[in-house]
């Protein structure tokens, strides 16, 4: 099994049990087999088209999502200022040298992180919608999403990265239910939504560039020496 | 002690100078700027409405019917009317006033457009007039990304297109460009609003070369180059758009590629000659280049032997058709359209001969 750290403390075995749950879910991760020269490799060529397959999804999910919002938020030129309120979900935006230069954890982290977050607010919008057509769509992304989150780790794992650490600072007080906001806020609620949608179409499109960038730059003999390291 | 001689000279160069100057001072050359079509009027300077002038219309004199007083009116202007106009006064034949008449519109809406041309360093924008306003106009444009301004660089060429390094990536915030034309008799705007990654568009593929493949009739191998424009192909990948069809053919063929910047063709029909263009892509975002460059080429084709090969017959036997046929994807060999030709009598023993000899070529 994968050993995410060389010695085993409490938050780590958390950490494993989440990952054991979700590897349990998804067979489709390749075994990594001492043998297998391109574990790593696969397994960011997975994400990457993962990532090319949710933001294909996401395009009619937004377009019908923001149609249910109404004017102004599926005007084409709708373009509003970000508000700090927004600016909870964390931002793909980044300075150019600094993308460029980040190491390959950091940027496995970045995505994971993000894609986290993102998986929980979205989980939030999911439970309000009032049309059952819409809800039902929203709750097929949330699993291809999670799907990505899971990927995320496995690519991590594999490289022997930690995972960041998990969620349970994060508490979006907005997004907690139609109890936490009045009527008042119903537009303040919409716009958050319309940033939502806005940052995780970004996060995809990045992390295709992000999963490019670590196909080129894993290769297959630095997976082997980290396996063998391990005493695989 | 001042001596008398050099100062009565000095009294006369002032006294010429100031005549002079008097003299010119009316003679300020202004510049006015007018619309096509409308009826304009010019004073000459000072003069009285009724004193008794001669207008001039570079160098020419201008019949009296166009004066109204010492008033030159001019009416339903267009551009033949631009020149350099000239007061004198009648008798004295002193210059008294003078202008540059130039006829123009105000201008029309410009066309604006931006263009990521090499992701991820930044996009230009460019700008024209739809149609010409024949006086000098100003452009002046202003880039909004949320509440920041941007500085956008003039090219030194061409003249109206400037450009931006972006500064972030991956921004969910859209870009607003405002470009304002002004000249003397009006002015426009226009304002385009777009995603980072919406204006992505590379430069068509560079030297696109396409060869036959000795001993492949049916083969052309394609290779080109990635855009030099795209600075960083490595994490930027582009892909492409390979389309080829023979020149007498007007439908193309197409083939997709995600990846390498070679390809051979393995379907072309023999002999012909074959036109080929190259697009591109990044990977993941933006859309498709302009096609490339025109490549031409024809795939292999034997040498001449003193057995004439099934193709080269089949050559000759429709080089004088109208209408392109093309032939079946397994070739057979077409007895009747070899014996029935003119241009070639070939026996029957000869026609088996031609068959097998065919046959060891498919």
């Amino acid at each position: 099994m994968l050993y995410v750290s060389g010695e085993i403390s409490g938050d780590s075995w958390g950490i494993f049990a989440f990952l054991c749950a979700a590897l349990w879910n998804l067979p489709t991760i390749p075994a990594l087999n001492s043998t297998d020269e391109v574990g790593a490799g696969q397994s960011i060529q997975k994400t990457y088209d993962l990532t090319r397959y949710l933001e294909h999804q996401l395009r009619t999910l937004a377009g019908t999502y923001l149609n249910y919002l109404g004017p102004p938020f599926n005007e084409p030129d709708f373009n509003p200022p970000r508000m700090t309120r927004a600016e909870m979900v964390p931002s793909a935006t980044v300075d150019f040298e600094l993308w460029r230069n980040l190491n390959d954890n950091a940027r496995l982290a970045a995505n994971y992180r993000a894609y986290t977050h993102l998986l929980c607010y979205l989980r939030s919008m999911d439970g309000q919608v009032a049309k059952a057509e819409l809800r039902k769509n929203l709750g097929h992304f949330c699993t291809s999403l999670q799907g990505l989150v899971v990927s995320i780790a496995s690519v991590m794992s594999s490289l022997g990265y930690p995972l960041p650490s998990p969620l349970g600072s994060a508490n979006p007080t907005w997004a907690q239910g139609p109890g936490a906001t009045s009527t008042h806020n119903d537009f303040l609620k919409k716009m958050d939504d319309f940033w939502l949608l806005k940052e995780l179409q970004t996060w995809l499109w990045r992390s295709a560039k992000d999963f490019n960038r670590l196909k080129k730059k894993v290769p297959p003999a630095a997976l082997m020496l980290r396996l063998e390291a391990r005493g695989f | 002690m001042a001596s008398p001689v050099p100062s009565a000279c000095c009294v006369v160069l002032a006294a010429v100078v100031m005549v002079y100057a008097q003299r010119h001072s009316q003679m300020d050359t202004h510049v006015q700027y007018e619309r096509l079509g409308a009826d304009v009027t010019m004073q000459c300077g000072a003069m009285d409405w009724d004193a008794a002038v001669t207008w001039t219309a570079n160098g020419t004199d201008i019949d009296e019917s166009h004066l109204n007083g010492s008033h030159l009116v001019l009416r339903n202007v267009d551009l033949t009317h631009s020149g350099q106009y000239a007061c004198y006064e009648g008798s004295s034949w002193h210059l008294k006033y003078q202008t540059y008449l130039k006829v123009g519109t105000s201008p029309k809406e410009p066309v604006l457009m931006c263009r990521s041309n090499n992701y991820p360093k930044g996009f230009y924008c460019s700008w024209h007039l739809p149609s010409p306003t024949y006086i000098p106009n100003a452009f002046n444009i202003t880039v909004m990304h949320g509440p920041r301004e941007l500085v956008c660089e003039k090219d030194a060429f061409p003249k109206n297109r400037c450009h931006i390094r972006y500064l972030q990536l991956f921004s969910t915030v859209k870009y607003k460009v405002t470009l304002t034309v002004t000249n003397a008799l009006g002015r426009n705007a226009t304002t385009i609003t777009f995603d980072e990654f919406a204006i992505v568009k590379p430069d068509p593929p560079e030297n696109v070369v396409a060869k036959p493949v000795s001993n492949n009739p049916r083969r052309l191998e394609v290779r080109w180059q990635n855009p030099s424009s795209w600075p960083d192909p490595e994490s930027f990948p582009l892909k492409f758009f390979l389309r080829y069809r023979p020149l007498i053919l007007d439908q193309w063929q197409h083939v997709e590629l995600s990846d390498g910047t070679s390809h051979t063709i393995t379907d072309a029909y023999a002999g012909k000659e074959y036109i080929i263009q190259v697009a591109a892509k990044d990977n993941d975002i933006g859309t498709w280049s302009d096609w490339s460059v025109a490549v031409h080429a024809t795939p292999w084709t034997e040498e001449p032997k003193h057995l004439t090969t099934e193709a080269q017959v089949a050559e000759t036997t429709t080089t004088g058709t109208s209408s392109f046929v093309p032939p079946p994807t397994t070739k057979i060999c077409d007895l009747e359209a070899v014996v029935g030709s003119g241009a070639v009598t070939v026996s029957w023993a000869e026609g088996l001969v031609l068959a097998a000899v065919g046959v060891l070529f498919i």
